[in-house]
């Protein structure tokens, strides 16, 4: 590799022309028995996450997903993509694991996500900037979880991390 | 589950406190695959060492769903407006960590009386991990 080259590649191992890609809209559907896994996985105590009954009597049509379980519609979302032959956001942005950090977390509800329910899944690749003089780059990236009928349940901003010293 | 009297919540009042772990490997396997998230970092010490880590480190998500819970425990699920945090420090395996939150602002929004909650989640040596705001609604 010449000097040239070496001045030419951008600070970082992100893939900073994938700023402002917006993936393809993806469908996933939320089973009861993944909400009961990642509330156990949390540690949940609330019943509502894991018994009908409880969901229920507390005025719930079916089990309500813990307010991180975006997480796990995002993960199947991924899944989804991979059927259908397109990358993921991790793929997308060339994310390497040996350096890479979650910045930050931060969602807006604006409804319950629910067993049973299909969701419309969108992410957009919104930024990227650097810290510490280059030693840290990070991605912005917005997501939306919607539904046919009940609109936008869930809008997602977060930021990711490689570590470059 | 019984929830707090939200209407009568003033700024200053302190959350009952909740504490989560200590974490183990075990709970790290089951949330990458609850989650979805199998970043091998969380999950495979060989990896984690050959990215030169002295160990896997939790998944920032796994406290970020443990500080949630400090906040829908205390006013309930359906009136959670928003939650977010900054990942301010790794959380490694062994870490209890000790969640805490102190109401801070009661505000109008969009027709209804709603809570902001500064919230923190710290380790047992009080390194924090986490730090963030959730906004519920009273009415």
């Amino acid at each position: 590799m010449s000097q040239a080259d070496v001045a030419a590649k951008p600070a970082g191992l992100f893939d900073r022309a994938t700023k402002g890609h917006a993936l393809p809209t993806v469908s996933v559907e939320v089973e009861r028995g993944r909400i009961r896994f990642f509330a156990k996985a949390l540690g949940e105590t609330d019943p509502v996450h894991s018994d009908i009954a409880a969901a229920q009597a507390a005025g719930y049509p079916d089990l309500p997903a813990p307010p991180s379980f975006f997480m796990a519609i995002e993960a199947m979302a991924d899944e989804e993509r991979a059927r259908l032959g397109q990358p993921s956001l991790i793929t997308l942005l060339k994310c390497d694991f040996r350096r890479l950090l979650h910045g930050d977390e931060s969602y807006a509800y604006h409804g319950l996500v629910f067993a049973g329910d299909t969701l419309q899944f969108d992410t957009k690749i919104i930024d990227f900037y650097e810290k510490k003089g280059g030693l840290m780059e990070f991605v912005t990236v917005e997501a939306t979880v919607s539904h046919a009928e009940r609109g936008t349940l869930i809008t997602a901003t977060r930021t990711l991390l490689h570590r470059l010293g | 589950m019984a929830h707090a009297n939200l209407a009568a919540a003033q700024v200053g009042d302190q959350l009952p406190g909740t504490t989560f772990g200590p974490v183990t490997r075990a709970m790290l396997a089951l949330y990458a695959g609850a989650s979805g998230d199998h970043n091998p970092a969380h999950i495979d010490i060989d990896f984690a060492k050959r990215a030169g880590l002295p160990d896997v480190f939790a998944h920032g998500m796994l406290s970020f769903g443990g500080l949630a819970q400090l906040v829908t425990r205390w006013a309930g699920l359906g009136c959670l407006r928003s939650f977010g945090a900054r990942f301010v420090s790794m959380t490694q395996v062994h870490d209890l960590i000790n969640c805490s939150g102190t109401v801070t602002e009661r505000f109008e929004a969009d027709g209804e009386t709603r809570l902001r909650i500064a919230v923190v989640a710290a380790a047992q040596d009080g390194r924090q991990t986490l730090l963030g705001e959730a906004v519920v609604a009273v009415s």
